[in-house]
């Protein structure tokens, strides 16, 4: 009998039975793995196990907000879906609206993005920023992980071979944040992906910080949160000296390979832009303005 | 192994039977003769290869043909059969956006998604909607200018 290449299961259930029984790998968007295995034009590309065509499950595409007042997406959401949904915070419909392209963003799924452990991958950091959470399904039944601790390193993570991912939880705690802040920056080039991205929510009881949150991706071979370096700034005023103190413990935890100046200093500008006009109470919620880059949300200069 | 495979191709249902795992653009230029979706980078780069997948734009050499099968599929050659593939086309021409033509195919395919979604769009939106879609012999200008022009002239026929 011919090897079997390919399953294309009809309902998530179907899927779950072939992922108890094969070793498979899941095929979402395929954005990344048809890159990866590509041979050349007319070849199919080559899969050392048989591939599991999930991309058109329906009971992976809903987006909904549960009991817990927790924003829920099915892991086959696409960037351009979550980024045209208003019940998903903030943070992470700035990054999936401007995950490459338009045509990009109609394939790539948030599951494949983080299943994908890439340090380059751009929702990671809003998730890490929100504490979202991975639901991960099998026969047997569910169980959910930080994504932080989901992605355990660069190009690994913690799924069990009878596992999907199903859903992708976030805490709409972003809701309580006084200011928010998310930017991109890199080429022009709109499907570039090794740019930096930098998120970072703050809180305010008075003039003491009650929280505060940082995370950046394509600063090392993780996307970086730093609770320690939250901690520097949480339960005081903010001073000048205090934001140079966050600024230089980030620096300690990033570790950027390509461009390092350019990301240290960049990151060390935005961390400071949004600390300094936070700390002035402005009208505005989203502080997005940043001199010398792009104004967040505005097109770039595409070509 | 070969699975048989069921969708809409321009309208139509067809079936293959083929390795489910063959590129999408690979099976519409060769099983079915669609050479309007060009093959430039071969990895999402470059949007010549763009097609509507239940109607929305996606480059179809990053899709395995076994994620068609049920799905609605529509190329250049469908889309140039419709009222509003037509007008985009007329005002390419019109408006001098091709030269080569090899990255038209796809470029038609990101402005009709751009209209369908913003009748009216600026030209920073348009760029932004083509800016996956790379041109190598325009400088996009005439293309942006042309995009304008099949909103104008379509007028509220963008809007159903
Ligand atoms: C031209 C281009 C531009 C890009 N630009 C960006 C960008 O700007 N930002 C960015 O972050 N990324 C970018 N990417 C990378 C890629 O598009 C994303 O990582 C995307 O989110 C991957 O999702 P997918 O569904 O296409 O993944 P797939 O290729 O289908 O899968 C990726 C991985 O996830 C696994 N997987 C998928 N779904 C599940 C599931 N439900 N359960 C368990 N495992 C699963 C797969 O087995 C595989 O290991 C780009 C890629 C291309 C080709
Ligand atoms: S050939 Fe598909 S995007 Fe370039
Ligand atoms: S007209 Fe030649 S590539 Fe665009």
């Amino acid at each position: 009998m011919e090897e079997v290449r390919a399953y294309i299961p009809e309902t998530l259930k179907e899927a779950l039975e072939i992922r108890s029984r094969t070793d498979c790998i899941p095929l979402a968007g395929g954005s990344d793995l048809m890159v990866s295995n590509k041979r050349t034009t007319g070849v199919a590309p080559s899969f050392d196990k048989p591939v599991l065509i999930i991309r058109n499950l329906k009971e992976l595409k809903e987006i909904s907000v549960n009991g817990k007042g927790e924003c829920v997406i099915g892991a086959g959401c696409t960037s351009a879906e979550i980024a045209q949904s208003s019940v998903v915070p903030w943070h992470l419909r700035q990054a999936a609206s401007r995950m490459g392209a338009v045509a990009l963003r109609n394939s790539a799924t948030i599951a494949g993005n983080i299943a994908n452990a890439s340090p380059k991958g751009d929702t990671p950091g809003p998730l890490y920023l929100l504490d979202a959470r991975v639901r991960l399904t099998s026969l047997a039944g569910e169980r959910e992980v930080l994504v932080s601790d989901f992605i355990v390193k660069f190009k690994t993570i913690d799924l069990h071979p009878d596992e999907l991912i199903t859903a992708v939880v976030v805490p709409l705690s972003e809701r309580n944040f006084d200011y928010i802040f998310w930017h991109k920056v890199g080429t022009r080039k709109a499907n570039a992906i090794s740019k930096l991205t930098l998120s970072q929510a703050i809180k305010f009881d008075g003039r003491i910080v009650s929280d505060y949150r940082l995370s950046a991706t394509a600063t090392g071979a993780k996307t970086n949160r730093s609770r320690e370096v939250e901690k520097l700034i949480i339960g005081k005023e903010i001073t000048p000296a205090l934001i140079e103190q966050v600024i230089d413990a980030f620096d300690e935890v990033i570790s950027p390979r390509a461009m390092p100046e350019f990301r240290r200093e960049a990151t060390r500008r935005m961390i400071r832009r949004f600390l300094s006009v936070a700390s002035e109470r402005p009208e505005n919620r989203v502080i997005d303005t940043f001199d010398g880059f792009h104004v967040t949300g505005q097109p770039e200069p595409v070509f | 192994m070969n699975v048989k495979l069921e969708f809409t191709l321009n309208g139509k249902n067809v079936t293959v039977s083929t390795d489910p795992l063959r590129r999408l653009i690979d099976v519409l230029r060769e099983d079915f003769g669609c050479t309007g979706v060009k093959e430039g980078c071969s990895e999402g780069e470059c949007g010549a290869c763009s097609i509507l997948l239940n109607g929305k734009m996606v480059t179809s050499c990053l899709i395995p043909v076994g994620a068609a099968d049920g799905q609605d599929i529509v190329t250049i050659e469908g889309l140039s059969e419709t009222e509003k593939g037509k007008l985009i086309i007329q005002a390419f021409a019109d408006g001098g956006a091709v030269q080569c033509g090899f990255c038209i195919p796809g470029m038609v395919v990101a402005a009709y998604s751009i209209l369908c979604e913003n009748p009216d769009p600026t030209e920073d939106e348009i760029r932004l909607g083509i800016s996956g879609n790379i041109c190598r012999c325009t400088g996009y200008d005439l293309i942006v200018d042309s995009i304008r022009l099949a909103a104008e002239r379509g007028g509220s026929i963008w809007k159903k």
